[in-house]
């Protein structure tokens, strides 16, 4: 969804260099406010009078090889459109207090990485391979 | 007479001399040679047997790190290139086969929807197992699929991934205890990606399929046929 005046306008209010960097990672041109930095530095930023529906928020990730598990759970809710306003100031949020039951620190997703999760066994096989065995004649 | 070009040309390009490479090689060889002696021995070479559960009981395996592969000539960053422009090409127009078993299948048609468009990614729907790249295993495989499964797998060409989608395709899931149920779709065919869930929404599926296409990005496809 992009027309010719859309974007010039948008570029003409974010400038040029973020509009490079944009078209590298979100591949469109938009303008918001920065709602908010979560705490590996991804910024979120709103739109709620320009853009369309479910293309309101975005978010602008910290690493280049970036991926939606780096988003920190609160602000997961927010970008999905699960609660109105960011995680700092919304009602819900503080009404949960300091979520004892949820990790203390946030971890990514480790697929394809050496973190990966590999599946073991530790207790003895129930069945036994069939070793062939040819009778001498 | 191409493979001693080959090598004479990388000899050549190669900063460091190729004998700083050779413990590595020969490490592996070594292990390699001992281990295909020690499973041959007993039967004559004809049938392995398939061993291994556990920790215990599996066998070492010496892989040089990273940091250890080697020096970076002028024909790495070139291969290196080439492998950029060849992951972009297949991550950019995946295709998939359609492999729709269960209600997986119904958030699988979810995800052509506009909402998650997945058009705008270049992947198209493709009913036809020798156009596609990456077959979808959405649903519950019984044993009487099983074979057609294979089949179809059998059928595509290469390069192919697969993405097991649902609990019932990664490992029987609810069915597990059926008799009419596989326990999981890796006792047939080779799995990329596992997606959980009973079924997984649109959007895990489509994370998913991210996962995929950052498994292709870091596929080295000529930097490994150079290291031969």
């Amino acid at each position: 969804m992009s027309t010719i005046s859309r974007t010039l306008s948008n570029l003409r209010k974010i400038g040029i260099k973020e509009y490079w960097h944009q078209l590298n990672y979100i591949g469109d041109t938009k303008a918001g406010t920065l709602v908010g930095v979560d705490k590996f530095g991804n910024k979120f930023y709103e739109n709620n009078t320009d853009e369309l529906p479910l293309r309101t928020r975005w978010v602008d990730y910290a690493q280049h090889d970036f991926d939606a598990g780096h988003i920190e759970p609160l602000w997961r809710s927010w970008i999905s459109y699960t609660i109105d306003t960011p995680p700092t100031l919304d009602p819900i949020v503080q009404a949960t207090g300091d979520r004892p039951w949820a990790p203390k620190t946030h971890v990514p997703n480790q697929t394809f990485t050496r973190a990966a999760f590999k599946t073991y066994n530790t207790t003895k096989p129930k069945m036994e391979s069939w070793k062939p065995f040819a009778a001498p004649k | 007479m191409l493979a001693s070009a080959r090598t004479g040309a990388s000899l050549a390009l190669r900063a460091r001399p190729a004998a700083q490479l050779l413990p590595f090689r020969a490490a592996a060889a070594s292990i390699s040679s001992s281990s295909r002696k020690d499973a041959a021995s007993p039967h004559g070479g004809a049938v392995l047997p398939h061993g291994g559960y556990g920790l215990a009981k599996r066998e070492r395996k010496e892989v040089p790190l990273p940091s250890q592969e080697g020096t970076k000539g002028l024909v790495q960053y070139a291969l290196t290139t080439l492998d950029i422009i060849t992951n972009w090409a297949r991550q950019s127009s995946l295709w998939p086969m359609t492999f729709g078993l269960a209600c997986c299948a119904v958030e699988m048609m979810h995800l052509s929807t506009p909402r998650y468009d997945q058009d705008r990614l270049g992947i198209i729907f493709r009913a036809s197992p020798r156009q596609s790249d990456v077959m979808i295993v959405a649903g519950t495989l019984t044993n009487k699929m099983a074979p057609a499964l294979r089949q179809v797998y059998d059928q595509m060409p290469e390069p192919r991934w697969v993405i097991s989608m649902g609990s019932c395709a990664n490992g029987g899931g609810y069915y597990h205890y059926s008799y009419s149920v596989v326990r999981g779709c890796d006792r047939i065919v080779p799995v990329d990606v596992y997606v959980p869930g009973c079924p997984p929404t649109s959007e895990a599926l489509m994370y998913g399929i991210f996962q995929l296409q950052r498994k292709m990005r870091n596929t080295k496809i000529t930097r490994m046929w150079y290291r031969k």
